[in-house]
């Protein structure tokens, strides 16, 4: 029997992930974390399966040669690991180059295993799509990721990366997209919803529905596509099914968590506002970053609908539903 | 003229490298970004619009015929990058430390002499504002005669580079030979190096680690903790660096037989400690309002610098660039002499002599790639 390799299985996904995994009794898994990484969560999960043959491997994506060592055996990878903020250079180094070095080593082996990437709802090209565009698999992604911003740039990269080694050397692969990944150990607000100033909170969403994926059940979206995808390149949206507004995410996070001084800004006043600071940003050769600029405005805060219909079609269905995942998640800020 | 600028080494520091070339047009353009990863030198263009992109340091030599050369690669090339690109007629900018050990620097130095060609290294702190208004305070004999200097240089372990090098046991930082201190003492000794005459003064160096070490390889012989004392034939300088002490500090104390300047180059001030010339009580009391006066007025200077665009976090590695591109096109000494570039790297190999830090046989770049180590 081949083993199953999880990289990244140390973060909030991975973690999740890990249990999902041991809970539907999957055998032969070895999860990747980095030598003298903080690992409490994962060993607490791994505890609760004794009988459970998986196993912690540590090691790196640092080079071919690494993940080679990694591989051995392994005859489907779930590639989580990905740089999650940072300058440019360091998101590419730890989720593009990463990546590029996985396929490499996976490419070598005969056959090659196949590959569940977790990409991300950030590369999908909405910002010149008219408000309201539901976001399904054929949405067109990127043209301009630079114009975004670093992860949602270097996770486009990471895609296209993946795709050359599948259409060059015949890797099979999967790429997940999750929307918003919520739930207790993770923010509280998706910069969809607004964004967190020093003494008070620019709420920015408005009515736009979120594509919120409580993580148990982005993990259960994996573990579904590990068994269910075709493996041909094929694309899943990831969220849950009954999404709510980011009105409603904050009205509910201010009944359960606690208040927040919150100022509204609608979308046109946002879009006034990103001209300015893209104009100073420029203006001033780059003295105040531009947090803000139309094309970003745009793409975060138009409003888009979505779609998990494709997702749905090889099983997945949401283990925790919407409420429920928020009340926990709620419940885990209220102790934070 | 317009000087065509070329970067090899596409990690964080080129993205401040081209920023601040890009502030020199029409004086300068970038018209090549190369990286053995192919990736990182399209992620850097892409996003400043250069047009050369490469993985074949070479074939960017030959195809851009650069100008300048800015190196940004992990040290232990610098000198074969830095040779190659003086032999394709090139001046080289070469990022911090210059090479492994003052040997490697000597020899890169006598080949920019032997090629005729310009070479400096990015000490920029030294040329931010408020380090050019300590130059201009010393030029104005408000300082007298400097006796002693004590530079200061904080460290955030938690800090994103910090992080990199814990996170990564074959980061590049861990195959140098003076480790951590490697990348950050020489910033310390180069904020003194022009106050200190001394050819080769006397240097007494310790360094413990401070931190809990708990991952049992390379990363737990990070020393994080230094102290140093030179010992000069009339001036002596402390450097402290600490990856413990809070806030994390980052200042140069000049002490002078007239007065003492203070450069926080945190806070980008530069204020005197003068001698007091009021008598008793009086004496007393008037010295505080004086220092608060100075503060304010170095924080309308910089409200000032900021209303003009010109209060960059790169401010001084663009400042540095100005006069390292000027000294190019008007055939004048660089910005930093190559004897003080050499006296900063003598002094690290001595320093690193004495503090204890264990040399592991062989370590990797973050690509893989085996490094000799020198034990």
């Amino acid at each position: 029997m081949s083993a199953m390799l999880v990289t990244g299985s140390n973060g909030f996904l991975g973690v999740a992930t890990a249990e999902r995994l041991l809970a539907r009794g999957t055998k032969g898994v070895r999860f990747l974390v980095r030598a003298g990484s903080d690992r409490r969560r994962l060993d607490k999960v791994m505890a609760k399966y004794p009988n459970s043959d998986a196993r912690i491997v540590t090691g790196g994506l640092g080079s071919p040669k690494e993940a080679a060592l990694l591989l051995d055996g392994v005859g489907i990878v779930l590639h989580l690991a990905a740089a999650l903020s940072g300058p440019s250079a360091e998101m590419f180094l730890g989720t593009v180059v990463t990546t590029k070095n996985l396929f490499e080593a996976a490419a070598q082996q005969k056959p090659p295993p196949k590959v569940v990437l977790i990409s991300s709802f950030g590369v999908y090209g909405v910002a010149d799509l008219p408000k309201g565009h539901v976001v399904t698999e054929e949405t067109p992604t990127e043209r301009h990721p630079e114009r975004r911003d670093h992860y949602s740039h270097s996770k486009l990269r990471q895609e296209e990366v993946a795709f050359e080694y599948h259409a060059k050397h015949g890797v099979p692969l999967t790429v997940l997209r999750p929307g918003v990944i919520y739930g207790p150990g993770g923010g509280a607000f998706s910069a969809r919803v607004g964004l967190a100033l020093p003494g008070a909170f620019l709420f920015l969403g408005g009515n736009n529905l979120l594509p919120l994926s409580y993580v148990d059940n982005c993990a259960e979206a994996i573990c579904v596509a590990a068994e269910n995808a075709k493996f041909d390149g094929d694309i899943y949206n990831v969220h849950d099914d009954d999404l709510v507004t980011a009105k409603d995410y904050l009205a509910r996070y201010q009944k359960n968590v606690k208040k927040v001084r919150n100022v509204k800004v609608p979308f046109m006043a946002t879009m006034a506002l990103s001209h300015a600071v893209e104009w100073y940003h420029r203006h001033s050769k780059g003295q105040l970053p531009a947090i803000f600029t139309p094309y970003k405005t745009r793409a975060m805060w138009k409003g888009n609908g979505f779609s998990n219909a494709k997702l749905r079609s090889i099983g997945f269905r949401p283990i925790v539903s919407t409420d429920e995942g928020l009340a926990r998640n709620f419940e885990y800020l209220k102790t934070k | 003229m317009s000087l065509r600028a070329a970067i090899v080494g596409c990690g964080k520091i080129a993205d401040g490298h081209v920023e601040e070339i890009q502030k020199l047009v029409p004086k300068a353009e970038v018209v090549g970004v190369c990286d053995r990863e192919l990736v990182m030198a399209k992620q850097l263009a892409v996003r400043y619009g250069v047009q050369g992109v490469y993985d074949d340091y070479a074939k960017m030599l030959a195809e851009t015929k650069p100008d300048v050369v800015h190196i940004a690669t992990p040290p232990h090339v610098h000198k074969a990058l830095a040779c190659q690109a003086m032999d394709a007629g090139a001046h080289v900018f070469v990022e911090k430390p210059l090479t492994l050990g003052y040997a490697d620097s000597k020899a890169l130095v006598e080949h920019a002499e032997r090629t005729k060609k310009k070479i400096s290294i990015g000490y920029s702190y030294h040329f931010e504002p408020p380090a050019q208004e300590l130059r201009e305070l010393c030029a104005a004999g408000r300082i007298g005669e400097v006796v002693h200097l004590e530079s200061f240089y904080g460290y955030n372990m938690d800090g994103a580079f910090g992080k990199a090098l814990l996170s990564d046991p074959h980061h590049w930082v861990h195959a140098m030979p003076g480790k951590l201190l490697q990348n950050t003492l020489d910033h310390a000794l180069a904020k003194i190096i022009e106050f200190l005459p001394d050819e080769r003064p006397i240097v007494t160096a310790f360094g413990s680690t401070r931190r809990d070490t708990r991952y049992g390889d390379v990363r737990d012989e990070l020393v994080d903790e230094a102290r140093v004392i030179i010992r000069g034939e009339k001036t002596t300088a402390y450097i402290t660096f600490s990856g413990s002490a809070r806030p994390v500090g980052h200042f140069l104390r000049v002490y002078g037989t007239k007065n003492t300047a203070h450069l926080d180059y945190n806070n980008r001030t530069c204020t005197l400690d003068l001698v007091p010339t009021l008598p008793s009580a009086v004496g007393r009391l008037v010295p505080a309002f004086e220092q608060a006066a100075q503060l304010v007025k170095e924080g309308a200077r910089n409200l000032s610098r900021f209303s003009q665009s010109n209060f960059h976090f790169f401010a001084g590695l663009g400042e540095l660039f100005r006069l390292f591109y000027s000294s190019i096109q008007n055939d004048t000494p660089p910005p930093i002499s190559p004897r003080d570039i050499l006296r900063v790297a003598w002094m690290l190999d001595e320093i690193f002599a004495q503090v204890r830090l264990p040399q592991s046989k062989q370590a990797h770049t973050t690509n893989g790639a085996e490094l000799e180590v020198k034990a």
